[in-house]
C-alpha cells in the first residue's frame, strides 16, 4: 500500500518534471481582452515608432486590438518563419516582388475594397487586387540647393540641368566656386544595382521585353543607348565623388550628412533617404531631380518609382474572418479617415499613393516626388527583378565604382548574369 | 521486482533520459530530417507547394561557383583563425598561470570580448576600421586621404580573422588555463630535476598532458569558424564585391534572400558534412594519442 503510494508520487513527480519544460515552451502568447486582435508586420524600420504609437491610439479608439511587429530580416525570410509556424500576421507590409511571390498562397483578394479606385499603384495579379500600396517612393538625384545657389548666385532650377552637358557645366562651375567634390555616391549594392542599374531596364521602351532579350543573350549593352547614357551620367557622379579615393568604404550616414549639410550638392537616391538626412542639421532647400542625361526620350524629365511597400491580408485558416474584416477596416482607415491620412503623411512622412489624400507632404524630398507623381512624371519601377540581382550585380557595380573594372567588363558581367538568371515575366 | 526485464529497463531509461530524448528528437532530429526532405524540393521558402525535384538541388549546389568560392574562403579563414586563436589563447593562458599579480583581472579582461555578441562586436570593429584607423593613418601620413582596410578583399579577410581571434582567444584561454592547472606540478618539478630546461619541460611534459585541452579547443574553434555568420554579417556584410561572403552567409542568402530554399538547404547540408568530417577526424586523431598522468 505504502509502496504503491510512493510509486504514484514518484510517477507524478516525473510527469510534472517532464511537462514543465513543455509549459515553458507553450507559455508565449494568449491574451484575454474580448476584442478582435490583429497583428501588423511592419517592414519599414524608420516608421516603427510611429506604427507602435498608431497601434495604441487606434486600439483605444476602435473595437480592435492592434499589435505591430518589426524585423530586420529580409521580408520573405521573416514571413517564411511565420508561415512555417502557422502564425501569420493578419496584415503584412511587404515589397512589391513579395506580393507576387506570396499573394496566391497567402493573401486575400481585395478587389472589392473601396480604395481600389483611388490609387493606380495597387498590385493586381490575374485581375485581382492583392497589394495595398502604402506609399510612393521614387528615385533620382537628390540635390541640396544651398551650396549650389551660393556659387551660381541665383535660385537653383533643376529642370535647367536635365541634360548631362548642362549638369557637367554646373559641376565645373561648382568646383570653381570652391566645392572641390560636389557629389556623393552610395556604395550600397541595393542603391547601385537595384536602383541605378535598374533604371537602365526601366527606361527602355518595354522593360519586360528588354529583359527577355538580355536573358536570350541578344543584347549588346555597350551599344545600348540607355546603358551608355546612364553610365555616362554615373561617371560624372563617380568622378566628382567626395570619397573618390575610397568609394567602397564610404559610409551611407557620412554621405547623407554631407549632403544634408551642404558639403556636397548631389547624390543619387530617393525620398526614403529623408529618414537618414533628417538625423542631421539638414537644409529645407532640397529636392529630387531626374538623373541628368543626354537623351531625347524624356526620361531625364521623369523620376523612376511608384508604389512601394504593400499591405497584404492573410488568407490562411489561422486568421479568422473577424480579423480579416478588422484588417480591411484598418486599410480603409488609412485611405479615408482624416487621422489615417494624417498618419501616413504627417507622422510617417510618406507620400500617399491615394488620390483622395491631399495633405501637404512636409519633407522636401517627398514633396518633389509628390510633384512628379501628381504630374504623371514617374517611370514605373520594374518589380520582377530576380532575387539575387541586386547582390550579384551590386558586387560588379561596386568593382566599377572602385575602378577595378571598366565599362566593357561591367557590361559583360551584366550580360553574363542575365543569361543564367531565373527570370519571371510579369504575366507568368 | 525484476530489474532485468526489458520493460523495466525501458521504463528506467525513459524516466531518466526520456524527456531529454524527446526534446532532442523534437528540436534537432525531426527538423534535421525535415530539412533533408526539403533538399529534394524546389521550395522557395514561402509557397504552400513544395515541388519534388529529386537530386536537382545537389546538382545546382555543385554547379554554384559562388558557393564553392565561399567554401574555399571559409577554409582559408578557418585554418588561419584556428591556428592563431589557439596560439594566442595558449600564450595568454601561459601568461596568466605564472602567478602574476592581478592575473585574475587579466583573465577576466581577455575573456570579455567573448561576452559581447558577434553582431555588436562586428559593428564596433567596423567603426574602428572605417573611422578610427583611417583617421589615425591620415593624421600620421600627412598625405591626405587613406582608405579603410575593409575596402579591399584581402583587407576584409584580414579584418575578419583579426576580430575572430580577438573574440575567441579569451574563451579558448579559459580551457587552456584549466589544462595548465590540471597538470600536476610535481611532474614538472621532477622533469626539471631530471635535467630538462623550462622549454623542454613545457614541450615534453606539460603539453602532452594537456592534450585534451588542445583537442577541445581546436574542435570548438574549428566548428565555430566554419559556421561563422554574425561577425561576417556585421563587420563586412560580404563586401567588398561579395569577396568576403563566407559559407554560412552564402547559404543564408541562397535560401532566404535569393529564395532558393531547397538549394540553400542542400548547400547547408554539404557544409554540415564538411564540418562533421573535419570535426570528427580531428577529435579521433587527437584522442588517440591522449596521455593520462
Amino acid at each position: 500500500m505504502n509502496n504503491a503510494k510512493t510509486r504514484f508520487r514518484r510517477f507524478g513527480a516525473v510527469m510534472l518534471a517532464s511537462v514543465l519544460p513543455l509549459s515553458l515552451l507553450a507559455g508565449c502568447g494568449s491574451s484575454n481582452s474580448g476584442k478582435t486582435q490583429i497583428t501588423i508586420f511592419n517592414s519599414k524600420m524608420e516608421i516603427q515608432d510611429q506604427m507602435e504609437e498608431m497601434a495604441k491610439t487606434y486600439s483605444d479608439a476602435k473595437d480592435v486590438d492592434v499589435e505591430v511587429y518589426y524585423s530586420s530580416d529580409t521580408v520573405a525570410a521573416h514571413l517564411a518563419t511565420k508561415y512555417a509556424s502557422n502564425e501569420p500576421y493578419t496584415v503584412a507590409m511587404v515589397d512589391a516582388k513579395d506580393v507576387y511571390a506570396l499573394a496566391r498562397d497567402h493573401a486575400v483578394d481585395l478587389s472589392d475594397q473601396g480604395w481600389v479606385d483611388k490609387t493606380d499603384q495597387a498590385i493586381a495579379i490575374d485581375g485581382k487586387t492583392y497589394g495595398f500600396p502604402v506609399s510612393i517612393e521614387a528615385r533620382g538625384v537628390i540635390y541640396n540647393a544651398d551650396p549650389i545657389e551660393k556659387v551660381i548666385g541665383e535660385s537653383f532650377d533643376p529642370t535647367k540641368y536635365a541634360t548631362l552637358d548642362a549638369f557637367k557645366a554646373l559641376i565645373a562651375q561648382l568646383k570653381q566656386g570652391g566645392i572641390s567634390a560636389p557629389t556623393a555616391v552610395m556604395k550600397e549594392d541595393w542603391s547601385l544595382a537595384a536602383h541605378y542599374l535598374g533604371e537602365v531596364y526601366e527606361e527602355q521602351a518595354d522593360p519586360a521585353a528588354f529583359i527577355d532579350e538580355l536573358h536570350d543573350g541578344k543584347v549588346n549593352l555597350n551599344d545600348n543607348p540607355k546603358f551608355t547614357s546612364l553610365m555616362d551620367s554615373f561617371d560624372v557622379l563617380k568622378a566628382n565623388n567626395y570619397a573618390a579615393a575610397n568609394a567602397i568604404s564610404a559610409e551611407r550616414e557620412v554621405s547623407e550628412q554631407k549632403l544634408a549639410e551642404g558639403e556636397v550638392a548631389f547624390m543619387f537616391g530617393g525620398n526614403w533617404d529623408w529618414a537618414v538626412i533628417n538625423q542631421y542639421d539638414y537644409s529645407e532647400n532640397m529636392g529630387v531631380m531626374p538623373v541628368p542625361q543626354n537623351t531625347d526620350d524624356e526620361s531625364n524629365e521623369k523620376l523612376v518609382g511608384g508604389g512601394s511597400k504593400f499591405f497584404i491580408v492573410d488568407s490562411s485558416d489561422a486568421t479568422t474572418d473577424e480579423q480579416r474584416s478588422a484588417a480591411k477596416d484598418f486599410l480603409d482607415w488609412i485611405v479615408d479617415d482624416a487621422d489615417g491620412q494624417s498618419f501616413i503623411v504627417n507622422d510617417c512622412s510618406l507620400v500617399s499613393p491615394f488620390t483622395n489624400n491631399t495633405l501637404e507632404v512636409a519633407d522636401p524630398l517627398g514633396a518633389s516626388v509628390k510633384e512628379y507623381s501628381d504630374a504623371g512624371m514617374l517611370i514605373p519601377s520594374y518589380n520582377y527583378m530576380p532575387d539575387d540581382h541586386y547582390s550579384v550585380l551590386g558586387a560588379e557595380f561596386q568593382k566599377y565604382l572602385a575602378g577595378q573594372e571598366n565599362r566593357a567588363g561591367f557590361a559583360k558581367a551584366i550580360e553574363g548574369y542575365w543569361k543564367s538568371a531565373k527570370i519571371t515575366t510579369p504575366d507568368a | 521486482m525484476k530489474t532485468n526485464k526489458l520493460s523495466y529497463r525501458f521504463g528506467q531509461y525513459s524516466m531518466f533520459a526520456g524527456p531529454a530524448f524527446a526534446l532532442f528528437l523534437a528540436v534537432v532530429i525531426l527538423p534535421f530530417l525535415y530539412g533533408l526532405y526539403l533538399t529534394f524540393t524546389s521550395w522557395d521558402g514561402v509557397s504552400v507547394e513544395k515541388p519534388f525535384v529529386g537530386l536537382g538541388n545537389y546538382a545546382t549546389a555543385l554547379a554554384d561557383r559562388a558557393y564553392w568560392d565561399s567554401l574555399g574562403r571559409t577554409v582559408i579563414y578557418s585554418v588561419i583563425t584556428v591556428v592563431l586563436v589557439n596560439v594566442v589563447a595558449f600564450a595568454l593562458a601561459y601568461a596568466v598561470t605564472q602567478g602574476l599579480k592581478a592575473q585574475n583581472l587579466f583573465r577576466a579582461g581577455f575573456f570579455i570580448p567573448n561576452l559581447i555578441g558577434g553582431i555588436v562586436l562586428g559593428y564596433v570593429w567596423k567603426f574602428v576600421f572605417n573611422r578610427a584607423f583611417v583617421s589615425m593613418a591620415e593624421a600620421l601620413s600627412h598625405s591626405g586621404s587613406s582608405s579603410s582596410l575593409l575596402s579591399t578583399p584581402n583587407g576584409a579577410m584580414f579584418c575578419l580573422i583579426l576580430v575572430s581571434v580577438w573574440q575567441y582567444a579569451g574563451y579558448m584561454m579559459l580551457i587552456y588555463v584549466a589544462g595548465f592547472m590540471s597538470v600536476d606540478q610535481s611532474l614538472k618539478e621532477a622533469s626539471l630535476i631530471d635535467g630538462c630546461n623550462a622549454r623542454q619541460a613545457m614541450w615534453h611534459v606539460i603539453v602532452p598532458l594537456m592534450r585534451a585541452s588542445f583537442v577541445q579547443c581546436i574542435f570548438l574553434s574549428t566548428t565555430r569558424c566554419f559556421m561563422v555568420y554574425d561577425i561576417n554579417l556585421s563587420l563586412t556584410k560580404g563586401e567588398p564585391f561579395n569577396s568576403s561572403v563566407l559559407a554560412a552567409m552564402h547559404v543564408y542568402n541562397q535560401a532566404f534572400v535569393y529564395k532558393n530554399y531547397g538549394t540553400g538547404q542542400a548547400e547547408a547540408l554539404v557544409l554540415f558534412l564538411v564540418c562533421a568530417v573535419i570535426g570528427i577526424a580531428q577529435v579521433f586523431i587527437g584522442k588517440r594519442g591522449e596521455v593520462e598522468a
